[in-house]
């Protein structure tokens, strides 16, 4: 990861919009809820800028809450992916965090193509 | 699958910085390639392997039937409530039913098109999970999709080209969801052969196909399109497959 960008937590919704996976890396725990938060929000931004903006996947900053950036991405199978990154100063390119979005499709990809993969009843399936 | 060209790895090229390397090649991995002729085999075993078992799953069913109708806890030509084949659990819930309206309409109707169709249903839901997670490799690249024939160009030219190598030979449209994508000569039933003859390889070819059906619903169904795909083969290297897509897509 580039140095100067810190995840906060990782988002996958579903076509359907349901929360597949919401991941945090933070160390606070009890603050992990408020990622769930975000995620949903993100859903009503993602969903006027897909619509007006098509074919783009990248879909680039999403909106800035306390002391968090939200990035958000669509695949063409309409499963949403959102970063939650640290609000810094820095400049952070766009490059990166599409290769980073490019990144989480692929593992997630590998994930669901296993035939035996089951999803345990917490939001988590930790083979991602 | 066989014969797509490989993305270029991304090696050490100067735009990426090293602690970006380990990232870079996860974001693109190279693409894998299977042997076309693999496929073929292995999609022959796999008939043999999946035609033994729903047989047996098949008998399973009956017999816990003819028990239960004999101990007069369902009247006798009744829907089948159990299903005991613990394969994939689509597949289990569509043979359940399946089998439950033939059985429940003919007494004996046949039990070979019973066990075929079961079969076809087998191959059509492991064609579907292979459909849908292959789309979501080939989705990587390119941007959203803007419309139906968008969706349906993409199957015609990026699955078939990474499953069987070519193109779709013909699509045509009725403007009103109906598709029929032609293939003149479908690689896995190209070298099909029957010593009973045409018309008997030809019912045999039906079966094959119905994976390759499957793939396609997959992809529909990934792309959010829930979409009936019907195999129709008449002669034997040519395959139609009628996709109807609901109203309003």
């Amino acid at each position: 990861m580039a140095p100067n960008l810190r995840l906060n937590a990782v988002a996958f919704i579903s076509p359907q919009n349901h929360p597949i996976l919401i991941r945090t890396f933070s160390k606070q725990d009890e603050n992990a809820i408020k990622y769930h938060y975000i995620a949903h929000t993100s859903l009503d931004v993602i969903e006027e800028r897909a619509s007006s903006k098509s074919s783009e996947c990248y879909l680039g900053l999403l909106y800035s809450m306390e002391d968090v950036a939200v990035y958000g991405y669509i695949t063409p199978l309409k499963v949403k992916i959102v970063i939650a990154a640290a609000l810094t100063d820095a400049v952070v390119r766009d490059v990166d965090l599409n290769m980073i979005f490019k990144a989480l499709h692929m593992a997630y990809y590998s994930a669901i193509s296993n035939p035996f993969l089951e999803v345990r009843n917490g939001n988590t399936f930790d083979d991602v | 699958m066989s014969s797509r060209n490989s993305l270029p790895v991304p090696s050490s090229s100067s735009s990426v910085p090293p602690h970006l390397a380990a990232l870079a090649a996860f974001s693109d991995p190279p693409t894998r390639h299977v042997d076309g002729a693999m496929m073929d085999y292995f999609l022959i075993e796999t008939v043999n392997a999946l035609r033994q078992s729903s047989k047996i799953a098949l008998t399973r069913e009956r017999e816990r039937e003819k028990e239960m109708i004999e101990a007069g806890l369902i009247p006798p030509p009744a829907l089948p409530v159990k299903d005991t084949k613990d394969s994939a659990v689509s597949a289990r819930d569509s043979t359940g039913s399946l089998a439950s309206t033939k059985g429940g309409k003919v007494a004996a109707a046949g039990p070979v098109d019973e066990e075929e169709e079961a079969l076809k249903v087998r191959l059509e839901t492991i064609g579907i999970h292979v459909g849908s997670n292959f789309s979501e490799r080939l989705c990587r690249d390119r941007g959203l999709f803007t419309e139906t024939l968008d969706a349906i160009k993409f199957i015609c030219k990026d699955i078939w080209a990474a499953c069987w190598d070519k193109q779709v030979d013909n699509l045509r449209t009725n403007h009103r969801g109906v598709y029929v994508l032609q293939d003149n000569s479908f690689k896995t039933i190209s070298r099909l052969s029957s010593w009973q003859g045409r018309p008997d390889a030809v019912r045999k070819a039906k079966v094959y196909v119905s994976m390759p059906a499957g793939i396609i619903k997959g992809a529909l169904a990934r792309l959010g399109y829930n979409a009936t795909v019907s195999p129709e083969v008449t002669n034997l290297p040519q395959c139609t497959f009628q996709v109807k897509l609901p109203k309003g897509s």
